[in-house]
């Protein structure tokens, strides 16, 4: 498998280890890009801290905590807002954050009595919140201060609060993934089994690494629901700090992204003896399989395939309208971490799009085995990358399509890419059956933007073309090229979902389902 | 009737108003043509910043880091800044400035960034890129000292230090515009224009707002060039429009070259609009033209629409960085408007001998808070918990929550403004600034007359 | 330009791949294995030994309609993989409907030793050793 060195980055050979192009008739065991390695200083990557990576991605989605960050007051204002993981809590965790603001005098003297005032303030302001996360910073690690014993000592005064600490400075590893790693850790060593749940049902779970984007773990959980299945917590999207302190009584943990949840995992099961099963929440047939798995380890598969059976009569006829119309449109899926593994054969197989290059800014090599495992040969395959090489990798490959985070889907725009953010989603939740579907939609409205191809023409030109209409429309773009059986066709639709397919589900009822005698 | 002011009474910080010093610099350094600046530090203290110039643009910005990681923190990490720079230059032949930002980290383990420059300048940039115009310049910006705003001050300073040389003096004024908006510039350029004065403006920021092109060559990017810095020595004034974002600057240029400082105001408003010109004909002795005294007039029609029927009494809660607040108060007092909440979202000891400040605590009739070091909390809980009642709020992306749960609408103005479409291709200041504004905030105070059914009929006829 | 940042791993001694006799049809088995499945890419060697063991031996059981333990729930995990699995070789590979059971075992056999080549012995996963999670 060969590995690719681009133009840019010839003056730092040591890139060339990181890329590579699945080669005709090579395997994994002949090539495979390094991974989670410091980051080349100066090289424009696209990688965040370990800070954020703990607190930001982690951390926060949990909703019904106070979550203060321990240093200046940059590190919380920068994170806040820039992620679209809701609640259904009237998203509290997404309107509220804190800072310490560590000041000079602080840094100079310690501000382990500052964070303390501040704890106490907060939730003096906030009297119903009795859950609290801190998280140390660069500053207040390199100052030495003992955040678990400034937490110690208001639990023992406050016996009503719960205070959680994860010590994940920004510079705690080569990106945002080292502070995935130092928060599941310190979960599972300070909270989990702290904490006995009420048990509703014969069958109970953790629903891991899920982070409820735009709503997917609401999405997921219903259909957990309506197996009635009991999810003890999710780790951590829409998740409950009481419930993931309850963590050690499910019986089986189903992961979801293991890029950034897989430790917990694995210590769960070697501490608890709970068995870890991955699942994709995304695509049709992967994530029939996954609700199928989880039903057939509780005994009742029968639930999972009526849920299954009627969401894709439901849905099935929506996704084939817009595979029809994606047929062969090349795709570079660059996300963080997991996605480029999620999604990487699944949007070929029902979506019918090209996957052309594949990359990951904090994944390991691990992620790197599952993605280049799932594409097809010839794709480009980078770890890390950095500015200039994508704009390389958009020059040679020409993709219609870039699934990436919002900055650098700015730069897309700009060499005319039309781009979809993979980590916040555009009109999400992608997962689900109609998520998928959702996902797919805006895929097509993408491609198929009449001001995409405008913004392709020369007016100064004398081959300017001159326009038939006054408009063209997505559906007169796409169609052109379609057989008349296709375009015709009365079974296929467009999505007919409404703007927000997730707010309902929280009305819904869910069936009760007898006990088991025990 | 009182103005108070007041720091905030709690030490901690519930949804911050503002962020650290080092955004400030990087703000400062995407404003340069052929820059890249450096951060020392963590990744995340690029990475954020360039996401939330991002989210407020919706353009991307290029900034690189030192990627501060663990070994480095223990045993310093002044080597990585030297590959930073090495790795920086090699692979964008343009870049000819390198502003090395530090960070709380890199400020705490004491790395010695003018030391690593030295050395970088006999040993790197002399041996491998003699022929290359390189400038890289130091720039301390520790996180737990001051905000973005003074950031952006040092910055603006450290760059203009560097460059700044005496050759040949020029008719030219430096226009030093503090952390505005591309439209801002566009309005500012006009006025100078319509004045027939020739400025280095700090910073041409006016082509962040850039196009999408067929050939995909366009990028955003600041055009203040080297020489543009460099002839800031020769001016004949400079005007820094914002007292808290530029002063140092224009101070080091009035003691090093004898360059006259004129210092505000932010040119916000009739008022301040007025008084801008009057400097700019001052220190030049050009007139003000028949023109900008017509475009005036038009800004006073629009305004006459609008003050006494709509905008007058109504109460206003004004957040960000001071001058923008200040000069947004000092304008809403004009429009008949009560300014009775201003939260000024850093400490620094000077806003409360702030000449405009005092002003406003001698003359309002009504009561009113002014308070620094200020977060959100500090607004969020007078509605919630002390009974403020308010009609507005002026102020940037981040306190969106607070309008939308307390069901009062809010003009978003400063940076970031992320939640609402292109604002940043609109002036806050002059005349155009003025306009803008005063229908901006009565369009949303009726369009929630309409959302309330509150008089909404009232606009039937107008 | 220095290379901190360059990989101080040693370099893997490479490990020749497996040989059997029905390579071509293992190639499609581990083909959908590797575009389907996760179960076999744990971050580490020790846990990719167990899962890929479990999970092609109650693969196997089905597709030759032997028993299945399914006494632990960790059993279960394996068994509900191997489900999907079987059912989609059926479907996808109708070959293996007309191979007798010790075809079907050797085949399997040879599966496993592939994907243990590929996911462990013959993986440039620098991480697979890692004595932590």
């Amino acid at each position: 498998m060969p590995l690719h060195e681009f133009e840019c980055s010839k003056v730092i050979p040591e890139r060339k280890q990181h890329a590579v192009i699945k080669g005709k008739g090579e395997t994994l065991a002949d090539a495979l890009p390094q991974g989670y390695l410091n980051t080349i200083p100066g090289s424009i990557s696209e990688r965040g801290c370990a800070y954020c990576g703990a607190k930001h991605v982690i951390g926060t989605p949990m909703k019904d905590v106070i979550h203060i960050s321990h240093g200046p007051v940059g590190c919380t204002y920068d994170t806040w807002q820039t992620k679209r993981y809701i609640s259904d809590n009237d998203n509290f965790q997404l309107k509220y954050t804190y800072a310490t603001d560590v000041k000079e005098k602080h840094i100079v003297f310690g501000a382990e009595k500052l964070l303390k005032q501040n704890i106490l303030e907060a939730f003096k302001a906030f009297p119903q919140i009795k859950r609290m996360t801190i998280y140390q910073t660069c500053a207040t690690a390199l100052i030495g201060d003992d955040i678990n014993a400034i937490a110690a000592e208001v639990m023992e005064e406050l016996p009503e609060v719960d205070i959680f600490v994860c010590n994940s400075p920004g510079f705690a590893g080569p990106s945002q993934s080292g502070g995935h790693h130092k928060i599941n850790i310190a979960w599972i060593n300070q909270k989990v089994g702290t904490v006995e749940p009420e048990i509703t049902s014969d069958y109970v779970m953790n629903y891991v690494g899920e982070y409820n984007i735009q709503g997917d773990q609401e999405v997921m959980t219903d259909y957990f629901k309506r197996m009635g299945i009991q999810v003890l917590s999710t780790f951590t999207g829409n998740g409950s700090y009481d419930g993931l302190r309850a963590m050690h009584k499910a019986q089986l943990n189903v992961l979801e992204c293991a890029r950034s949840a897989e430790y917990i995992a694995n210590e769960l099961r070697v501490r608890y003896d709970i068995p870890r099963l991955d699942i994709d929440g995304f695509g049709f047939k992967p994530l029939a399989d996954s609700l199928r798995k989880i039903g057939m380890f509780f005994g009742i598969e029968d639930r999972a395939k009526a849920i299954i059976d009627e969401e894709i009569a439901r849905w099935q006829p929506e996704l084939d309208w817009y595979k029809e119309r994606l047929m062969g449109k090349k795709v570079c899926l660059w996300p963080g971490g997991s996605k480029l593994w999620h999604w990487a054969h699944c949007i070929e197989e029902e979506m019918g799009l090209r996957v052309v290059s594949v990359y990951t800014k904090f994944g390991h090599q691990g992620d790197m085995e599952k993605g280049i495992a799932r594409v097809q040969e010839g794709t480009l395959a980078i770890d890390d990358p950095n500015e200039l090489e994508g704009l390389e990798a958009l020059e040679m490959l020409k993709p219609d399509i870039i699934f990436t985070g919002k900055r650098p889907g700015e730069v897309a725009k700009k060499v005319r890419v039309p781009y979809l953010n993979a980590h916040a989603y555009h009109n999400g939740p992608y997962k689900g059956f109609e998520g998928w579907v959702r996902f797919a939609r805006d895929i097509y409205n993408a491609i198929y933007s009449p001001i995409h191809q405008l913004s392709g023409v020369d007016i100064t030109k004398d081959d300017a073309p001159v326009w038939n209409t006054g408009f063209s429309t997505s559906r007169m773009l796409s169609d052109s090229v379609l057989s008349d059986e296709v375009r015709n066709s009365t079974t296929l639709r467009q999505y007919s979902g409404g703007f927000d397919s997730v707010t309902k589900l929280r009305e819904r009822e869910y069936p009760t389902f007898e006990r088991k005698a025990s | 009737m009182s103005c108070e002011v007041k720091e905030k009474g709690r030490v901690g910080t519930i949804n911050p108003i503002f962020t650290c010093q080092p955004a400030g610099a990087q703000f400062v350094s995407i404003g340069i043509k052929d820059c890249i600046g450096i951060v020392h530090g963590g990744q995340g203290c690029v990475m954020f910043v360039r996401l939330i110039f991002s989210q407020h643009y919706k353009e991307s910005f290029e900034l690189a880091s030192s990627s501060l990681h663990e070994d480095g923190a223990v045993f310093g990490a002044c080597g990585r800044v030297e590959e930073a720079v090495d790795v920086l230059l090699a692979r964008y032949p343009h870049v000819k400035v390198i502003p090395i930002i530090t960070t709380c980290s890199t400020e705490i383990i004491g790395d010695d960034v003018d030391g690593v420059i030295r050395k970088l300048k006999d040993e790197l940039l002399a041996e491998k890129y003699p022929d290359r115009e390189v400038h890289l310049i130091a720039m301390h910006t520790p996180s737990f000292v001051g905000s973005m705003i003074s950031g952006y001050d040092v910055a603006v300073r450290d760059v203009v230090k560097h460059f700044a040389k005496r050759t040949t003096p020029s008719e030219k004024i430096n226009l030093l515009t503090g952390w505005v908006n591309p439209g801002d510039v566009k309005e500012l350029k006009h006025l100078l224009k319509e004045m027939d004065i020739q400025a280095n403006v700090l910073f041409e920021i006016e082509s962040f707002d850039s196009p999408v092109m067929p050939d995909g060559s366009a990028v955003s990017h600041g055009n203040t060039t080297i020489e543009d810095l460099i002839d800031t020595g020769n001016a004949q004034a400079t005007f820094a429009l914002n007292r808290y974002e530029g002063t140092k600057a224009a101070e080091y240029l009035e003691k090093k070259f004898k360059i006259p400082a004129v210092i505000g105001p932010t040119p916000i408003g009739i008022r301040n609009t007025d008084t801008f010109l009057q400097n700019l004909r001052k220190v030049t002795g050009k007139p003000i033209p028949e023109s900008l005294s017509r475009e005036r007039g038009v800004a006073i029609d629009a305004l006459t629409d609008l003050t006494h029927m709509f905008l007058a009494d109504k109460r206003v809660a004004i957040y960000g960085a001071a001058d923008l607040v200040i000069g947004l108060a000092e304008f809403c007092l004009d429009l008949e408007m009560k300014p009775v909440l201003l939260l000024l979202g850093d400490d620094n000891s000077k806003y409360v001998d702030d000449a405009r400040i005092k002003a406003i605590q001698e003359n309002v009739d009504f009561d009113m808070e002014i308070i620094t070091n200020a977060d959100f909390w500090e607004l969020e809980n007078r509605i919630k918990n002390e009974g403020l009642e308010l009609d507005l709020i002026l102020g940037h992306s981040k306190g969106r929550f607070i309008s939308i749960d307390y069901n009062i609408p809010m003009l978003r103005v400063g940076f970031p403004t992320y939640d609402r479409a292109g604002l940043y291709r609109y002036p806050t200041v002059g005349y155009g600034g003025a306009i803008w504004l005063a229908e901006q905030m009565a369009n949303l105070l009726f369009a929630d007359m309409e959302h309330k059914k509150n008089k909404e009929w009232l606009l039937n006829v107008w | 330009m220095k290379s901190a940042s360059a990989s101080a791993a040693v370099v893997k001694q490479k490990v020749e791949a497996p040989v059997h006799p029905m390579d071509a049809q293992i190639d499609e088995l581990t083909d959908f294995i590797m575009k389907n499945c996760l179960w076999q890419f744990h971050s580490r060697s020790w846990d990719r030994e167990r899962q890929n063991a479990e999970i092609l031996k109650k693969t196997k059981e089905l597709l030759c309609s032997e028993p299945v333990d399914l006494s632990t729930p960790h059993d279960r995990v394996y068994w509900v993989d191997a489900v999907c699995m079987a059912e989609d070789f059926r479907a996808h590979y109708p070959w293996i409907n007309g191979l007798s059971k010790d075809e079907i075992a050797s085949v399997m056999q040879g599966l496993k030793d592939r994907i243990d080549y590929l996911t462990i012995t013959g993986s440039l996963n620098e991480e697979l050793t890692d004595k932590h999670y």
